[in-house]
């Protein structure tokens, strides 16, 4: 058996921990204060599905499209008297904030993601084909238009 | 995925039997149920740190060390069985086409890096882990077509160092003790 570490282990690991801190650096720095002028974005399945002001005071069940896992839903859509879609993201706007309040999905991770109230946050729900994200059209820095 | 090594390709199709030994097939057999149990230990583990894609990877320890001691053929039958099984029994289809993409880049990533010979055991899983994340990213980026979901890149990556750490060190131990 050759040696437990080697030198090149060593050098590969330092690389990856310094690539590992860029990009958190990167992701720190694109994340700015919110502007008066601050919108919510939220896209299904690749498209916009609807646009609000993040100070609106707005909660959002958003459909998503039928989906190529063989997951079945874990929450039941009967469970929450909004809901009437088999899959579907409820996305809550109020005080400034975003977050996701119900998902039908099973792994629950845009919920747990908790709330987003800074410009280039976004929360996606992989299984629904979600996201989320808040923009500033004055905000610079941040590509604000994308699609 | 195995394409990328040429001797690799007979073990992809019942078609190809004639070029299957029966003691390929067995010992296949015998590490793909190894990793299955292995991936079933760690489906019902409770831990969910609520970011999708970390996990330790227990079950990569079956095929690091089919890697270094039969070689990559083993390696990616057994990786391919264990993940397609364990997809259909807890992970679901989703977690199947993630664990896929993953252990494809992962494993080109491994048998490149044995290749070259420079890296331990423990170096060329710590890679791995974090290739794995990366196929995985890379799939959950085309799935919603967005490129932001790539803010999760710095958890993953770090998560795949530790969980490729750990993986390297119990194989390196594994694999001394079959000497």
């Amino acid at each position: 058996m050759k040696k437990y570490i080697r030198k090149a282990d060593i050098i590969l690991f330092v690389v990856l921990v310094v690539i590992g801190l860029a990009a958190s650096a990167a992701l720190a720095m694109s994340r700015t204060e919110a502007g008066k002028n601050a919108k919510v974005i939220i896209e299904s399945n690749g498209k916009e599905y609807a646009e609000y002001s993040l100070y609106s005071e707005e909660t959002v069940v958003v459909p998503a499209p039928k989906q190529l896992s063989m997951d079945a839903p874990d929450v039941k859509a009967s469970e929450s008297a909004d809901a009437k879609y088999d899959y579907y993201n409820v996305v809550k706007i109020s005080g400034g904030e975003v977050s996701v309040t119900e998902a039908s999905c099973k792994n629950q991770v845009c919920v747990k993601h908790g709330s987003i109230s800074h410009t280039g946050e976004t929360i996606v729900c992989l299984p629904n084909r979600l996201v989320v994200r808040i923009v500033d059209p004055e905000g610079g820095g941040y590509d604000a238009v994308t699609s | 995925m195995m394409q990328s090594h040429p001797d690799t390709s007979g073990s992809r199709r019942a078609n190809h039997a004639k070029t299957l030994s029966a003691s390929f097939v067995a010992r296949v057999g015998l590490m793909a149920a190894l990793a299955l149990i292995f991936s079933y230990v760690e489906a019902i583990i409770p831990y969910n740190p609520g970011i999708p894609g970390i996990k330790l990877g227990i079950a990569n320890v079956v095929t690091v060390i089919a890697l270094y001691k039969f070689g990559a053929k083993d390696a990616c039958a057994v990786s391919v069985i264990r993940i397609v099984i364990a997809g259909l029994l807890f992970n679901g289809l989703f977690g199947m086409i993630y664990s896929l993409a993953g252990a494809c880049v992962s494993l080109i990533g491994m048998i490149l890096l044995k290749k070259t010979d420079l890296f331990s055991v423990v170096g060329v899983s710590m890679a791995a882990g974090v290739l794995h994340n990366f196929g995985q990213l890379l799939v959950a980026a085309a799935l919603v077509e967005e490129l932001r979901i790539f803010f999760y890149f710095p958890v993953l990556l770090f998560s795949g160092i530790v969980a490729g750490i750990f993986v390297g060190i119990v194989s390196t131990l594994v694999l001394r003790t079959l000497k």
